[in-house]
């Protein structure tokens, strides 16, 4: 697949209409390998329908998402197999209640990717250590934290050995007291090179841990930047309102 | 110390009034047998001497006294109860004598009901619905009975789910042209009556086409095509009711649609629906009653068809509360299982996963 400016995903003009209620109004950017965007903006601006557009959970109304050079809104894209190599953590955690743990990780990789049983096994519980929660395989979600199930979400998403890994919110729901458990795994991720597009109302996340930053609002891209320059020197008036805030 | 004593005595005097008229006749029915009465329903038809028996009981001075006894004893309750309720002094005592008082009401209610069947002609009554001698050589027959009308729901709830899961998936596609002979079915089994549907498949298909099926055949397959009709909607509503994410979560992985259904959002559905489910199969155990129409079943009789035999041979309505009584040995057991299935279930079985929004 020719893939001519290297990025991994690339979003040209992006629109999306809820019946009347236009919620992006032409959205451009990429992202280049090992690059961690974080998307920041008040609620109601767009800020999860355009993280849902680049794995299509939402179809653009208008635009082109590209993933590896590889235009995935034709329709004639194996979606399937595309998603595969796009993680995505929500924000309500949306692990099988019916599974535990192990089977939550383990059920894509038997299915999707045809694993081996034995190997799916060990591919998963290699997974849950990473993100801390190996003692918890057996566990059924019911039974866990707000924060171990958000990991073990996280350990489904990696397992499929993404590219991208998108988080939308994914401490929104949280105990303020979990939230630092499950940023830390984020961190880690980053540090190891993984390209991560990150929606979050974290600002010290977005500060520490983003390479480039996004603000939205009204369905469009106010700014966009280095963050800690953003931080220090927001340029428009939205973006210091924005701050004002919430700071 | 008295209040605590005076709660304690008005449930004991409840429970001694609710005993009292019941206990007294079985002690009336295990004397008269001694002195026989020839003067029962003077038909001499079988069974007189039971049917004598129960009606000696039912019209006895000592049952009468009892009963009078008993609705003095309880309209005494129910003025003591719910005038002194509100001076009890912790909510248990107060929760006592409430129910003293409830069970004084009913014994009330009870008493007037019993004495004013007593005084009119319950020889009538006794004879046409409680005469155990006319069942008699019976036993078999309504047990026979009891069975097959258990196979035949058992066989046609299988069917019905085995149809209506599938067609579950069907009703609820994005395309029109997917969902539109699935509603049409389901409108179709729901739409029209049972009976009607069971006539048409054994006279209509069966002899009309002259197939050779037997009766019992026919009649699982009609029953199990209309129950999956109506499971087909009962699957349909557990499916809608899991939450959007799971079918994102299952997607966003590469399941396929049909993948996500199978190892995702059905297995939830499934355990969602079990009440509903075991309810639908109740309605069934019912609905094979209607099986009448078609005749009998491989030479035999499914329940309602061997109560209506009995009736028939013998005139004696006791046949339709024996069957009542067999339908409820079936069923009652069924809906104490959808009861306890479905406390379990409320009990954070189930999952917790919330919506979220952004």
């Amino acid at each position: 697949m020719t893939n001519p400016d290297g990025s991994v995903v690339r979003l040209e003009g992006i629109h999306k209409w809820f019946g009347d209620n236009h919620v992006l109004r032409g959205i451009d950017f990429s992202l280049d390998p090992g690059d961690v965007q974080v998307v920041v903006g008040p609620s109601g601006g767009g800020k999860s329908t355009l993280l849902r557009c680049v794995n299509l959970l939402e179809l653009p109304s208008q635009g082109e998402v590209w993933f590896n050079g590889q235009d995935i809104t034709d329709v004639r894209t194996d979606l399937n197999g595309v998603r595969t190599k796009i993680g995505i953590v929500f924000q309500a955690f949306n692990l099988f209640p019916h599974k535990t743990a192990l089977q939550n990780v383990m059920l894509p990789l038997l299915k999707v990717l045809n694993i081996d049983p034995r190997e799916a096994d060990v591919l998963a519980r290699e997974q849950l250590a990473r993100v801390k929660v190996g003692e918890k395989a057996d566990a059924y979600p019911g039974a866990l934290s707000g924060g171990q199930q958000q990991r073990v979400a996280i350990a489904r998403a990696l397992a499929m050995k993404p590219e991208l890994m998108l988080f939308d919110e994914v401490t929104s729901a949280l105990d303020p007291e979990l939230v630092g458990d499950v940023l830390q795994v984020m961190k880690d991720l980053a540090a190891e090179g993984m390209t991560m597009m990150v929606v979050t109302h974290e600002m010290g996340f977005a500060r520490e841990v983003g390479s480039s930053m996004v603000f939205m609002d009204g369905g469009v891209i106010v700014e966009q930047g280095d963050p800690r320059k953003m931080f220090a020197n927001p340029e428009s008036d939205r973006l210091k309102q924005f701050f004002s805030q919430i700071l | 110390m008295a209040l605590v004593l005076s709660g304690i005595c008005v449930i004991q005097f409840a429970y001694n009034i609710w005993g009292g008229p019941i206990s007294q006749a079985c002690l009336d029915r295990g004397i008269i047998p001694l002195t026989p009465n020839p003067n029962g329903p003077s038909h001499g038809s079988e069974g007189a001497l039971g049917v004598c028996h129960i009606v000696e009981g039912l019209t006895s001075v000592v049952q009468r006294a009892t009963l009078v006894l008993a609705l003095a004893l309880g309209a005494l309750v129910v003025v003591v109860g719910f005038a002194s309720y509100r001076r009890m002094r912790t909510r248990r005592q107060r929760d006592h004598v409430i129910t003293g008082a409830v069970f004084g009401l009913q014994a009330i209610n009870f008493g007037v009901l019993l004495l004013i069947f007593a005084s009119g002609t319950p020889e009538k009554a006794v004879s046409q619905y409680l005469n155990i001698h006319a069942l008699q050589g019976y036993g078999p027959v309504i047990l026979r009975g009891m069975k097959l009308t258990l196979e035949l729901a058992v066989g046609s709830e299988l069917l019905g789910i085995a149809i209506g899961l599938p067609l579950a998936l069907l009703v609820i596609s994005q395309r029109r042209a997917v969902r539109a002979p699935a509603r049409f079915y389901i409108n179709l089994f729901r739409g029209t009556p049972l009976l009607v549907q069971l006539s048409f498949g054994y006279y209509g298909i069966n002899l009309g086409l002259g197939m050779h099926n037997s009766t019992f055949t026919i009649a699982m397959i009609v029953l199990g095509l209309n129950a999956g009709a109506y499971l087909s909607e009962v699957f349909r509503a557990g499916i809608q009711s899991i939450e959007r994410g799971q079918m994102e979560a299952a997607r966003s992985v590469g399941m396929t649609y049909l993948q996500a259904m199978r190892y995702a959002i059905v297995p939830q559905a499934v355990r969602r629906v079990i009440p509903p489910l075991l309810n639908e199969y109740v309605i069934l155990i019912k609905d094979t009653s209607l099986v009448v129409i078609i005749g009998e079943l491989l030479g035999h009789f499914e329940l309602f068809a061997a109560g209506q035999q009995g009736y028939s041979d013998t005139y004696s309505a006791t046949f339709f509360v024996a069957i009542a009584i067999g339908y409820l040995i079936i069923t009652l057991p069924m809906i104490g299982v959808v009861n306890l299935v479905e406390r379990r279930l409320r009990s954070g079985l189930v999952t917790i996963s919330t919506q979220g929004g952004g």
